[in-house]
């Protein structure tokens, strides 16, 4: 119920988020210019105007929402396979391992690749976490993010090396847009990429539910339900991964949407798996719509990278998260 | 023969010996007692006998099934394990931890909570706090949501790790009379004691554990000599009759 609820409200943002902007869009002219699109006769709107809503808005509206969608599973299934609330994919140096695989591919002029050149940064990045985490001693949940900051800091410092010196002109926004995340540049192609990577990782995420819910009480309990710990684990954090890269390869590293999401959406519907994921994704989706849709508009003409709407919100969240936890380093 | 059987188990942690060469045998249908000092390796053998830690060498099979080669689900279905300290940074319930022990019987995207569920909370006692939530319980309440989880199962074999510890007398006492009427309705139940007062009052059966070897092992009343405990805790030991209920009770005193 709550699923429909929020599909619908998924839907309505789409259209209306794809109104908002300098050029003035109606409701009507955009479901025109889609519907003509689909196949279903012509769009109501000149030539220049259907490019504004087909070629620029709706296909960045679309890539935020699935990357929001995304994140926002990542952050869930990493915070149940490491028994670590703080777990996100930006705070333990997936997203920045990802930009890093990603920067790399595309100043070598080998954009194909992209994806998975960030599905690997990602898995490199996440392997070095766990390991510098767990050469500290037991793998407390302080300890993985502040291996996840040192593996993060390194890596987005050496993608900002790279591009600073191979790339031309403009190379200040570009490390910005990587580094902060930005959907300035989101076209049907990062649609295609962030929606298919989706399908192939969220969806056998999604249908992992009650596997992940047998890890509340440790990997032990887990085996003793039955459950190939190894297996699970590992393949769930190579989707995550997966997921993660394709996103970033789109969007950059865009933060702590796979951390608080999921933590609110835990708050109105409980722990249970079956039920946060998707949900989890439905919000992540409206969530990110939103951001970037008011990192575009609100400060009209200039544009905010939309990792930084992200981490307004998300920094404070997370200190109160971090806060709850004090008694433990 | 039935009943739980492992022989010749070797358990090593990193290149330690923790268990070496271990026999041992649990009737089926009796309430069993693994005991020993501290270190002797007994959550290490329990975790194996559960099969979910792997040995080095040895072989563990309930009623004739082998357990370390069962497929993992099949197995989950034999056996049930209850660990000594449980935990959770989740916020579940206590019905939706028990309903994990369905993940055995039920699909991925199975059926969750069924009338198994509710006979398991109804069983432990604890369906009045169903709906709270697991980490607000107290110690006892928690270690009977846990056995609640692990009757959820519905398995043959019931395995539990110091099954009182952190418990009041009267939750100890509470939590060994459902073992022992699980036991006496045929269910195989080995719990890793360490009071040997409750070994003895209790168990049919008991296994004594050293430095990873079985010493002793058998008929509670005819294994628990004072003879056995001096050599094994080095404190003397008498054996007393309980006026009340007729099962011995140890009392101890040092060496002289």
């Amino acid at each position: 119920m709550i699923g429909l609820a929020l599909g619908a409200v998924l839907v309505a943002s789409i259209v209306v988020a794809v109104t908002i902007g300098p050029a003035s869009i109606t409701f009507g002219e955009v479901w025109g210019s889609i519907g003509s699109h689909l196949g279903l006769g012509a769009s109501p709107l000149p030539p220049l105007r259907d490019g504004i809503v087909w070629e620029l808005r709706l296909p960045r509206v679309l890539t935020a929402a699935a990357v929001g969608a995304g994140l926002a599973i990542a952050g869930a299934v990493m915070q149940a396979i490491t028994r670590n609330p703080l777990a996100d994919p930006y705070l333990l140096g997936l997203s920045s391992g990802a930009s890093l695989g990603a920067v790399s591919v595309v100043l070598l002029g080998a954009s194909l690749l992209l994806p998975v050149a960030a599905f690997l940064g990602s898995m490199v990045a996440l392997g070095l976490t766990l390991a510098l985490a767990s050469s500290l001693g037991a793998i407390t949940p302080t300890r993985t993010v502040l291996a996840g900051l040192a593996v993060s800091s390194l890596a987005g410092a050496i993608t900002s090396l790279v591009i600073f010196w191979t790339a031309t002109g403009d190379s200040y926004r570009e490390i910005l847009s990587w580094l902060l995340g930005s959907l300035a540049g989101a076209r049907w192609p990062a649609v295609a990429i962030a929606v298919v990577a989706l399908v192939v990782a969220g969806i056998p995420i999604m249908l992992s539910g009650r596997l992940l819910d047998a890890f509340a009480f440790g990997d032990v309990s887990a085996s003793s339900l039955g459950v190939n710990v190894p297996a699970t684990r590992w393949g769930l954090l190579a989707a995550t991964a997966l997921l993660t890269g394709a996103m970033v390869s789109v969007s950059g590293s865009i933060g702590f949407v796979g951390l608080i999401l999921p933590h609110g959406v835990r708050l109105l519907v409980g722990p249970g798996h079956r039920a946060l994921l998707p949900l989890s994704a439905l919000v992540g989706a409206v969530f990110l719509l939103w951001a970037d849709t008011a990192a575009r508009s609100l400060f009209d003409p200039r544009e905010l990278p939309v990792g930084i709407v992200t981490a307004i919100i998300g920094a404070p969240i997370f200190a109160l998260l971090l806060g709850r936890r004090r008694s433990e380093t | 023969m039935s009943g739980l059987e492992a022989s010749r188990v070797r358990i090593l942690a990193g290149s330690t010996l923790i268990v070496d060469g271990v026999d041992c045998t649990v009737p089926a249908g009796s309430f069993s007692a693994l005991v020993g000092p501290n270190g002797a390796g007994k959550s290490t053998l329990l975790r194996t006998l559960a099969a979910v830690h792997k040995p080095a060498s040895g072989s563990v099979s309930f009623d004739g099934n082998e357990l370390l080669t069962a497929p993992r689900r099949e197995r989950a279905r034999i056996v049930a394990f209850v660990e000594q300290d449980t935990a959770t940074e989740t916020a579940m319930s206590v019905a939706s931890v028990v309903a994990l022990g369905r993940l055995p019987h039920q699909s991925l995207w199975g059926e969750g909570p069924d009338a198994v569920v509710a006979r398991s909370l109804e069983a432990t006692g604890t369906t009045a706090f169903a709906d709270r939530e697991f980490a607000t319980l107290s110690g006892g309440e928690r270690q009977r949501v846990m056995l609640a989880r692990a009757l959820a199962q519905q398995p043959s074999l019931l395995l539990l790790d110091e099954p009182t510890n952190h418990l009041d007398i009267g939750a100890q006492l509470d939590s060994l009379d459902l073992l022992r009427s699980l036991a006496d309705g045929g269910m195989t139940v080995l719990a890793a004691l360490h009071d040997l007062g409750l070994a003895a009052t209790y168990s049919d059966h008991v296994i004594v554990l050293r430095d990873g070897r079985v010493v002793a092992a058998g008929p509670t009343v005819e294994t628990l000599t004072p003879a056995l405990l001096r050599e094994v805790y080095g404190v003397e030991a008498t054996v007393l009759t309980n006026p009340v209920t007729g099962r011995p009770v140890l009392a101890f005193s040092r060496l002289e």
